[in-house]
């Protein structure tokens, strides 16, 4: 910090914000699926791109909004393609065991690539003040960070190296990060996302415990009462208990993911930087971040889903409203270094075989 | 002459400057450094188009050399901007439309997964060569084998017996049926029997044991089963289910999370009604193949109730095999229903 300050004097602190409105969101993603089904799926690669539009339109920095800038085409094609390769996949390996077998070992060895693809096309895709940002993450790196490691630390480790593996693939994808030929930076501690694990684990084990000592309590009840009453006791109360019970462990484990995420997004944008442009800082409340995830979740639990965009702005809204960025001089005098329009069957296929992750 | 504030964006670049639009009917612009008032570009119509219209966000002029012209102000309307380009933007934020959205997207995804997919598919059947119903016959058999059956327990005295049967309803369907076959298995799914696409059935040593005083009962199980045949239905839920799965891929592309969950979970129920509409077809064409065995129609009651009856005590029992019964009560149409359909075939 203090090295920052003295080699760049003249820095300013620019908050963030989101000003994407939920009911405006959710008539666009409505409307854009209604006359995507009607066209049987050839118009989503228009929704795709107006509702990529909106929500990076409305991302704003110092009153420049971020920009989204493939073509409903380029979509199209790419979507095309990998719904042909998609088929053909399928048709394939159901003709032949031996295929379906190959097929898949195929779908296993290109999905690091899809992953691979999938950011590097979204993030050229994204521009902001007409500079563009751009992914230089190469194939075995990808297949070290995102299949090998996690693999090796499941069967070798019994999962105690996952959060060291989950801090390395953070630090994979930011790091391979640019703007105007300006690398990001993430100097995550792998101590945090320990803790969040452990606060994790915590939870669900207090939330276990407390069932425990419930149900000894009620066999006691059950042993000390007569023998009619307890009849009555196993009956009607038992169920409810259980019910209850599932129900705390239900809401328990969305507590327990909401804090250990909201530990580690904290920690990334408190970490993360872009070389001589940008320091991200964040005064976002854990118990805030909770409160939010958990009211998303059971928004989207009764809407059945519909209420998906409402809680993708909601989101969007709170963490903008918690990130500061210091910038420099520099941010103002950066430079496009990304040219051309990319293919998006990476980004398209990755859709379709689920190897696209979602990061905010 | 009509002027906004906004932001010229320097191409390729950071830079900006605070600016000035001003643009006459004919789409005449200029450019203006607001706080310099110097003339920073002027342009004609050829040189920049428009930036997509989105709800509440500016419409930008995008010059052709990649500069960029932000509006300060979202409702800024350019005078030769086209009304056909507002039309998304205008549907997008209607609630009448999202209403119509909300009652239309579930009627046209029931439409097409119940009416216009199925016939299509069906269509498609016919088309297939025979090698894709072989194929898809003998790949299922050896996913069942190595999951769901087990090598028949039945003696060859046993076999032979019902191989007998199943050669005197093979002799009263009309149509020559090209490579049906008669396979036994024993299985823990209990007393069934069952159509592959390729034309093979299987019996299990259940139902052979269950039927075993009543081969009447047996034939019209085979029967039925031929009827599944006949109709190429193993083929026809193929294409079908190839065809919702296609369908569901390309429409839904885009939708994340719940809803996909949510819809998808609606494609699988309408799966079960298909078969639903296929077994009441093979019980039909039972119904009507049994006479010409000399049987009386009242046979193919007689074999649900049996199986019935076997399944029933499977259930009482609270066996692990009663699960299997719940889906074969999803699949197939209510059995008392069944049972008196065909004991009303028998009258007309």
């Amino acid at each position: 910090m203090t090295t920052l300050d003295s080699a760049f004097p003249n820095t300013r602190i620019a908050q963030a914000e989101f000003t994407g409105q939920s009911g405006e969101f959710f008539k666009i993603w409505i409307v854009n699926l209604l006359l995507s089904i009607l066209t049987l799926g050839i118009y989503s690669a228009w929704a795709k791109v107006r509702t990529n539009q909106y929500l990076h339109g409305h991302t704003k920095l110092e009153d420049h909004g971020f920009r989204y800038l493939s073509t409903p085409l380029q979509i199209l094609k790419g979507r095309l393609l990998a719904v042909s390769v998609f088929i053909l996949i399928t048709v394939l390996s159901s003709f032949t065991p031996m295929l379906a077998l190959g097929m898949s070992l195929l779908i296993l060895v290109a999905t690091p690539w899809l992953i691979m693809q999938s950011i590097r096309f979204n993030m050229r895709m994204t521009s902001y003040r007409n500079v563009r940002f751009s992914f230089k993450g190469n194939y075995w790196e990808t297949v070290l960070n995102f299949l090998l490691l996690p693999m090796l630390a499941l069967f070798f480790t019994l999962g105690i190296a996952l959060p060291w593996v989950h801090q390395r693939i953070d630090k994979y994808i930011f790091d391979n990060l640019s703007v105007g030929g300006q690398p990001f930076k993430l100097n995550t501690d792998v101590g945090q996302y320990y803790v969040a694990a452990l606060v994790a684990i915590a939870i669900m084990m207090a939330g276990i415990i407390t069932i425990v000592i419930f149900a000894g309590i009620y066999g006691v009840m059950i042993a000390q009462a007569g023998e009619d009453s307890a009849e009555q006791l196993l009956t009607g109360t038992f169920m409810g208990l259980i019910v209850l019970l599932y129900l705390g462990l239900f809401i328990l484990n969305f507590v327990a993911i909401a804090v250990s995420r909201g530990i580690v997004l904290k920690h990334i944008i408190s970490t993360l930087k872009v070389e001589d442009v940008a320091t991200f800082k964040t005064d976002m409340p854990l118990s805030g971040y909770i409160k939010l995830q958990l009211l998303n979740s059971l928004i989207l639990i009764l809407s059945l889903g519909l209420a998906y965009p409402v809680t993708k702005i909601r989101t969007r809204r709170f963490v903008a409203q918690h990130i500061q960025v210091e910038l420099t001089e520099q941010a103002d005098t950066l430079v496009n270094d990304v040219q051309g329009k990319d293919p998006a069957f990476g980004e398209e296929a990755a859709g379709f075989f689920d190897a696209d992750l979602s990061f905010t | 002459m009509l002027q906004v504030r906004g932001k010229y964006q320097l191409a390729e670049s950071a830079q900006f400057h605070i600016a000035i639009a001003k643009m006459n009917e004919q789409g005449f612009v200029r450019i203006i450094d607001a706080e310099t008032l110097t003339l920073i570009v002027e342009a004609n119509t050829d040189a920049f188009s428009y930036s997509d219209v989105i709800p509440s966000l500016p419409t930008e002029l995008l010059f052709h050399n990649r500069c960029r012209f932000i509006p300060d102000l979202a409702e800024w309307t350019w005078p030769t901007l086209q009304p056909k380009s507002k039309i998304l933007a205008w549907l997008e934020t209607r609630w009448t439309v999202v209403l119509a959205s909300l009652i239309l997207i579930p009627a046209f995804m029931w439409i097409m997964t119940t009416k216009v997919l199925p016939a299509a598919a069906d269509a498609a059947v016919p088309l297939l060569p025979e090698v894709v119903a072989e194929k898809t016959g003998q790949q299922t058999l050896a996913v069942m084998d190595r999951t769901l059956l087990q090598p028949s327990q039945l003696t060859t005295e046993e076999q032979i017996k019902v191989n007998q049967l199943w050669q005197q309803v093979l002799k009263t369907t009309n149509a020559p049926l090209v490579n049906t076959e008669l396979q036994f298995r024993d299985s823990a799914i209990g007393a069934n029997a069952m159509a592959l696409p390729d034309g093979t059935v299987i019996v299990t040593d259940d139902i052979v044991k269950l039927m075993e005083k009543h081969p009447d009962a047996l034939q019209a199980v085979l029967l039925h089963e031929i009827g599944h045949v006949h109709y190429q239905h193993g083929m026809e839920q193929l294409a079908r289910s190839t065809a919702i799965t296609m369908l569901f891929a390309l429409m839904l592309g885009d939708i994340e999370g719940a809803g996909e969950m949510i819809i998808g979970a609606g494609a699988s129920l309408l799966q079960s009604s298909f078969s639903r509409d296929m077994e009441t077809q093979a019980d039909k064409y039972a119904h009507h193949m049994l006479p010409k065995l000399g049987l009386s129609k009242q046979t193919f009651a007689k074999a649900l109730t049996l199986l019935a009856e076997s399944h029933g005590d499977l259930l009482s029992k609270g066996n692990a095999k009663a699960h299997h019964w719940l889906e074969y009560l999803d699949s197939h149409p209510d059995i008392k229903k069944r049972i008196s359909d065909s004991s009303n075939a028998n009258t007309h």
